[in-house]
């Protein structure tokens, strides 16, 4: 009879005991293709590959095909074409419960008739496990996001940062394979954005589980990342590290799209000239270093329309010509930000914006019209092709980033 | 005298306190129309055959229970009352059983002529109860439902489920998605989710809904008329037999006046608190 009673009870910790923790997720999406009625493409495939415990963002701008990604991963969306596998297992049609994966919504998704103690044990009553068991699971979690004293509260009585943390605690609360983030931070003001930004990349490394995030908001993507997928119009444009998208962008999109303020973009021809190049358009003309030039047989074709990148802070602003300082231009707009400053700048039909510390432009006339000078880093040019936007080659190319 | 002086607006000095009493003078207009008929009818109830037919409205008077009491034994009211109950509180359970999952596939898939089945649906509220009186009394007669419950239940049910699936179709709307997707990605199943998550949020609106359709269901004459005889007759029909003919009794139709609105009133100021906040969500958040 004893030993009738300890095999129930044996047989009991087994049932409510977690899934078997998976130690190698990664996700991987191929050939994924999302159409809604006959002429929406949202997203048009996409190949991806997350390593396991990555952190991984898809950034692009509203509309480009990264929630609805987001959403096929977690099985909200059912994919038109490809195939998603999570850990290994083929996971494409499969409905979202079974996929074991966390999510945190835009709009955090928390039930309004529910305590904050019974969101986050939602998932684990769900899963019916014992009564002792979700509580200290549950206090656990909500120790590790602070949020202990609030947790006999409705979602009402929540400020935007506490609401979030619980979002995120119901995600963390069972031992979800991935993670995935639905733009969770776009309802948070700005103070408590950053503040969040760097807890929650601590938190992404201190538990390893692979992480994707979904971004239009390129701070967070830079900030945050491993590896961030550029998508624009359901399409991929750049897969890669924060540093190799701002430095080697693939195109002129990412390349706009990722920094701020964003980089100068001016339609140009290249010209050869007393064995030196130059990248020439209205109203400025800027000397090319021969040796990247050289890399790429299309960028040294003079005879079709291309477009020089720069960004704001490779340029250096100066009132008198002085050597090198090629651009003339005059003041348009001047906006003190504190530590640097930020010039607009007319350069023939150009607005060109420069970003310069305060320490050597603080005593700069800034009457509209006022003359200055620009001159652009040689090593810091990207030339772009104008029918294409396709990145040609960059000065950067030169040197090779490490990745 | 320059043109900015033409459009000066001088101003009085400032009250002391806010003047507001012309609100309540409003107020308590508007509840004077409304509630001196109500309360001329209750009183009426109360008073004796020949006090109710007097020139001059006595407005004291010895209450009596004679008109209750007529009603009760002579025309056997209390099966009124019971069969209204039943049939309306049967039909408006079914209805808003069946019109919430019929709203909440309108407000949350997208299928081919979703917009037509949601027309459809209201258009069955768009025609007149006497024109379809014929069809419905032949089809009765065939399936053998003329005076009974069962017949008008199904009919009442069928009747409001258009009323239903609109009201709750919006408020379905209101809810987002979200809830039930997450869910979904914790581990629930549709139903679940449904459920646990979704329905609560909905009760108040529901609510509503219910009391709406309890007081057209409570209220229907035409089919009732029509369709029921002795059996299964339902209030209002039997209520009209005393304000017809030439000598109408004031004090009987009074009481049975009151037969037909307390149950409904006391209700509804029982769930008045659920009702008011279903009617208002949506619009205040």
């Amino acid at each position: 009879m004893a030993c009738h009673k300890a095999s129930c009870a044996e047989a009991r910790t087994i049932h409510t005991a977690q899934p078997p923790v998976v130690t190698m997720v990664d996700v991987s999406l191929s050939g994924l293709v999302k159409r809604f009625g006959n002429s929406v493409v949202a997203v048009d495939h996409v190949d991806m590959k997350v390593p396991d415990g990555e952190f991984v963002f898809l950034l692009g701008p509203s509309g480009c095909g990264k929630t609805t990604t987001l959403r096929m991963i977690a099985g909200l969306e059912m994919p038109t074409e490809g195939r998603i596998e999570i850990g290994g297992r083929n996971v494409t049609y499969l409905r979202p419960r079974y996929r074991n994966v966390g999510m945190v919504f835009q709009d955090y998704g928390l039930y309004r008739h529910m305590t904050v103690f019974e969101n986050i044990a939602y998932p684990l009553r769900v899963r019916r496990m014992s009564r002792e068991a979700i509580a200290a699971k549950v206090g656990a979690v909500a120790e590790t996001l602070k949020i202990t004293d609030v947790i006999s509260r409705g979602p009402d009585q929540l400020s935007g940062g506490q609401l979030q943390r619980v979002a995120i605690a119901r995600m963390l609360v069972r031992d979800a394979n991935v993670f995935l983030m639905d733009e969770p931070m776009s309802h948070l003001d700005a103070q408590l954005r950053a503040h969040m930004r760097a807890e929650l990349k601590h938190l992404q490394k201190q538990i390893g589980t692979t992480t994707i995030f979904v971004t239009h908001d390129q701070l967070e993507a830079m900030t945050m990342a491993d590896r961030i997928m550029v998508m624009r119009k359901g399409l991929i444009c750049q897969y890669a590290s924060p540093r190799e998208i701002f430095e080697l962008p693939a195109n002129q999109f990412v390349a706009t799209f990722v920094g701020e303020p964003q980089m100068n973009i001016l339609d140009c021809r290249i010209e050869r000239r007393d064995n030196a190049w130059f990248a020439a358009g209205e109203g400025f003309e800027v000397e090319l270093d021969s040796c990247w030039l050289e890399t790429s047989e299309a960028a040294r074709r003079s005879d079709r329309p291309m477009r020089l990148g720069v960004r704001p802070e490779h340029i250096s602003i100066s009132e008198a010509p002085r050597d090198g300082y090629t651009v003339a231009a005059s003041m348009f707009a001047f906006e003190p930000t504190g530590a640097e400053n930020l010039f607009t700048v007319k350069a023939g039909p150009h607005l060109i914006t420069v970003k310069a510390p305060t320490a050597e432009t603080q005593r700069f006339n800034i009457a509209d019209g006022a003359r200055v000078y620009l001159k652009p880093d040689p090593a810091r040019l990207y030339l772009f092709d104008a029918d294409t936007e396709k990145t040609l080659t960059q000065a950067a190319a030169c040197q090779p980033v490490q990745a | 005298m320059s043109l900015e002086a033409n459009y000066l607006v001088e101003s009085p000095t400032a009250p002391a306190r806010e003047r507001n009493w012309w609100v309540y003078l409003i107020l308590f207009a508007v509840c004077f129309i409304n509630f001196v008929p109500y309360l001329w009818m209750i009183l009426t109830a109360f008073m004796d055959k020949g006090t109710s037919v007097s020139a001059v409205p006595q407005w004291i008077f010895t209450p009596t229970l004679e008109a209750f009491t007529y009603l009760v034994r002579e025309k056997r009211v209390l099966d009124n009352l019971l069969n209204s109950t039943i049939v309306s509180v049967a039909s408006t359970f079914f209805s808003v059983l069946i019109g919430t999952f019929c709203a909440y596939a309108l407000a949350r898939y997208e299928f081919p002529g979703k917009d037509d089945v949601s027309f459809w649906v209201l258009t069955n509220r768009m025609m007149p109860p006497v024109a379809v009186i014929l069809p419905i009394f032949i089809i009765f007669q065939t399936l053998k439902l003329l005076d009974t419950r069962l017949g008008l239940i199904l009919l009442y049910t069928a009747l409001q489920l258009p009323f239903v699936v609109w009201m709750l179709t919006g408020y379905f709307r209101d809810i987002p998605k979200r809830f039930e997707e997450s869910a979904m990605v914790d581990g629930d199943s549709w139903f679940g989710a449904f459920r646990k998550v979704t329905l609560p949020l909905m009760t108040p609106s529901i609510t509503a809904t219910a009391v709406f359709v309890l007081i057209l269901s409570w209220n229907e004459f035409a089919f009732a008329l029509y369709l029921t005889s002795v059996q299964s007759k339902t209030l209002p029909p039997s209520i009209m037999a005393y304000a017809v003919g030439v000598n109408v009794q004031w004090n009987i139709l009074g009481a049975a006046c009151l037969f037909i609105t307390a149950p409904i009133i006391l209700f509804v100021l029982l769930v008045q608190k659920q009702f008011i906040s279903g009617l208002s969500q949506g619009v205040v958040r």
